[in-house]
């Protein structure tokens, strides 16, 4: 047959059956047609999910370019087919490619193609693919237009195919699809750099689609919990309040101190109180008066349960982005009990007391001797306490601090002298240890002795950093 | 010349039979002038179905019966596969997505063979008894399976069976059909035009004018004098329960009414309100019509 009656039996075929099926069962709405040259020759580059793909492509053309037009095709895949292959090869003209051979033959013909002025629809993932999920993108394309520098290539994107027809179902799906075609990229550098800058325009073609997309309610996401450790007077209730007011300029915030705060958009916002709130600091207020370290226990350890709680109930009723803790009841804790019984002080120890009272431990653990306290907490179904993502220890000399409380002016509590204060140090540099060493859980120490903002500075690189890898590993 | 109009007898049967063509016919001149027009003329998305509607109940009338309900089917087909574009749906909901599709073909050869008792179970019983069972047959997870197939019952609730609804009133009489039609389409344009003065205004100014509108077409639809009146109170408020509810859903959807694209709301946003009051109008009128104990109609 003559290649002119090849080229008008093609365009009948995609006229009077193509076209009309395809609209007929999917529905075609087509983007950015004014991005199309007028002739060729271009390279139109889209994602690859589905077989509907290149037919939904070849639909986006105008007609009158249809018969410029070829595909890039693996040949193992079609060739199964016989009957399928023959009739692929009249109506789409492919540039076959046998992956696994080398694709200097493939890259010649398509040279040859776009020499010609012809039009190349290439998917550069090379594959399909999982669903909805676009791949790393292929070299070859980067590498033609590489070679070809002023050949136009346009990214397309296609949005419905991945569900009307993927790679795990033999039956086609009625969903529209939506193409969308970028405009011509300016490209260069070399074949790796054109095939990256493809890729990340295909990508934000199929993010401007997708938007438009209704996305099921997300997995609630867990606020990030940072707990800011620190001896009286060494101004982790300020660096707390600090951290909290600087993320609100573009998260929501929850400040844990001795009162409840939460910020948005850079100022404090008001909420609804929580009744567990009140009577924390009612306890709180109780554990200050307190004459003697006995009778400072009951209240302190009940205030910090409460404050653990607290924590529970803010990520429940707020959902804030970040939750800045002054103190944390489990380290708390943890760095107290070594007040009464000084000569177990350990690092492991201290991971031991950490896992009993966040709900784990051996049941025989010879530590409830010790700590008949932390017994009755785990009896009580209380040693349930929250670990923090991050902690913060701010180290300040306990002479320091000690000035500090008395420049306050206010009443002293009975914890609050130099010696205390220096085992208290202490006790918190060794849970700092504990879950750097033991437990795997970041922890820094700053020095406390410097200015606030600067501080607060240095405290929020090591958090952005933190979370940046927590994403990262999640993704 | 006052001796010629008291004579002019409205319920005579070319009148009957001839109004829904001139109503096609002017819609149609609309319609066309608004494509000629380059965008300067703009046609809401319900007044292209409203042809559409026409056309089909020309074809009822004049062709019919069969052809007609099967032009219903494809609009029933596009707008479920509208929703299904839209909604998030999972790889593992593709059967229950096929089983609400042939639902379509199913349900509208009830009402062409006029099985009434096996056309209102056949998708609140069968169907919702049978997709679940689809949508979780080839899901070992099981996560997210129940809001499939909320959305997926929904679609073939919303899509299929209030339309098999508009079907079967159709089916019935054309008039009745119209009286629905025409009705939320005078409810819709008059709270387009009070946009400005709110919901409230438009619904108590639609009011009465559907109220008018089925005491005006009393003589084609035989809707005896009070229970026109109930109609022409009933559609307003399903309309305006309607627009409310579809609003929220289109909310929800992601759809741009401002900025319909084709398969992104436009068949959903022209067809909703039609689809949210068709149930409840049918039921009332085959009840108070007695449709259910003759066979009048198409059937007859």
């Amino acid at each position: 047959m003559a290649p002119e009656l090849h080229r008008l039996s093609r365009l009948i075929f995609h006229l009077l059956l193509l076209r009309p099926l395809l609209h007929l069962i999917f529905g075609l709405n087509v983007r950015g047609t004014e991005n199309l040259p007028a002739r060729g020759p271009f390279i139109l580059a889209a994602n690859h999910n589905s077989h509907l793909d290149i037919l939904m492509l070849c639909s986006s053309l105008p007609l009158h370019m249809l018969g410029d037009v070829h595909i890039v095709a693996a040949r193992d895949y079609f060739e199964r087919h016989k009957k399928l292959f023959t009739f692929l090869d009249w109506l789409f003209r492919p540039v076959w490619v046998d992956r696994g051979a080398g694709g200097g033959d493939v890259l010649k013909r398509m040279v040859e193609i776009v020499d010609a002025g012809g039009i190349l629809i290439v998917f550069p993932e090379g594959t399909r693919g999982e669903a909805g999920v676009m791949g790393r993108f292929h070299s070859g394309v980067g590498r033609l237009v590489g070679d070809r520098p002023l050949t136009p290539l346009l990214p397309a994107f296609i949005l419905g195919s991945e569900r009307a027809l993927p790679r795990e179902a033999a039956l086609p799906l009625p969903v529209w699809q939506h193409v969308s075609i970028g405009p011509p990229q300016i490209v260069q550098g070399s074949g790796g750099d054109i095939t990256r800058d493809l890729q990340q325009s295909v990508a934000a073609l199929g993010r401007s689609e997708t938007a438009k997309r209704q996305r099921r309610r997300e997995e609630r996401r867990q606020a990030f919990v940072v707990a800011v450790l620190g001896i009286d007077g060494s101004g982790k209730s300020t660096l707390a309040r600090l951290l909290a007011e600087d993320y609100s300029v573009d998260q929501s915030t929850c400040l844990i101190g001795d009162e409840l705060m939460l910020f948005a958009d850079g100022a404090q916002r008001r909420a609804q109180p929580l009744l567990k709130e009140k009577l924390r600091r009612w306890l709180s207020a109780q554990a200050k008066d307190a004459r003697s370290l006995a009778f400072y226990k009951i209240p302190k350890i009940s205030e910090l349960l409460l404050r653990d709680a607290l924590l529970g109930e803010a990520r429940r009723w707020y959902g804030p982005d970040l939750v800045f803790m002054d103190g944390s009841p489990l380290l708390n804790m943890t760095a107290w009990s070594t007040l009464y019984r000084n000569e177990l002080m350990s690092p492991e120890f201290c991971a031991r007391a950490i896992e009993i009272l966040s709900g784990g431990g051996q049941p025989n653990d010879p530590l409830y001797r010790e700590f008949p306290e932390l017994k009755a907490i785990k009896r009580l179904g209380l040693a349930r306490l929250h670990r923090p993502d991050a902690v913060i220890f701010l180290d300040v000399a306990p002479g320091v601090s000690m000035k500090r409380i008395f420049d306050r002016g206010e009443k002293l509590q009975v914890h609050e002298n130099e010696e205390k204060l220096s085992r208290l140090r202490e006790a918190y540099l060794l849970v700092v240890r504990a879950l750097n060493e033991n437990l795997n859980l970041p922890a820094f120490v700053l020095d406390g002795e410097r200015d606030q903002l600067t501080i607060r500075d240095e405290a929020r690189c090591l958090i952005d950093e933190i979370r940046t890898g927590i994403g990262e590993a999640t993704s | 010349m006052q001796g010629n109009l008291s004579s002019f007898d409205w319920g005579r049967p070319e009148w009957r039979q001839i109004t829904p063509l001139i109503l096609l016919l002017v819609s149609s001149i609309l319609l066309l002038s608004a494509r000629l027009s380059r965008g300067r003329l703009h046609i809401p998305g319900y007044l292209r179905y409203l042809w559409a509607f026409l056309l089909v109940f020309a074809v009822a009338d004049f062709v019919s019966f069969t052809p007609a309900v099967w032009l219903l089917a494809f609009i029933s087909f596009r707008a479920l596969r509208e929703y299904f574009s839209l909604v998030d749906l999972r790889l593992e909901d593709r059967l229950g997505v096929m089983g609400a599709y042939v639902a379509i073909p199913f349900m509208i050869y009830l009402v062409q063979i006029d099985w009434y008792g096996f056309f209102i179970v056949s998708i609140p019983v069968y169907a919702f008894i049978v997709i679940p069972y689809l949508v979780t047959v080839f899901d070992e997870d099981g996560r997210g399976s129940l809001l499939s197939i909320g959305m997926i019952d929904f679609g073939l609730f919303f899509f299929v069976y209030c339309l098999g609804h508009l079907a079967y009133l159709a089916y019935y009489s054309t008039w009745l059909a119209l009286l629905l039609l025409l009705s939320v389409t005078l409810c819709k344009l008059v709270s387009t035009c009070c946009t400005s003065r709110g919901r409230l205004v438009g619904f108590l100014l639609g009011l009465p004018a559907v109220v008018g509108l089925s005491l005006l077409l009393q003589p084609w639809t035989d809707v005896p004098l009070v229970p026109a009146v109930f109609v022409g109170v009933l559609i307003p408020v399903l309309v305006q329960m309607g627009e409310r509810t579809i609003t929220a859903i289109e909310r929800d959807l992601g759809i741009d009414a401002g900025n319909l694209e084709p398969g992104r709301g436009r068949v959903l946003d022209a067809l909703a309100t039609y689809l949210f009051a068709a149930p409840i109008v049918f039921h009332y009128l085959r009840w108070i019509m007695k449709f259910g104990e003759s066979v009048t109609g198409h059937g007859a």
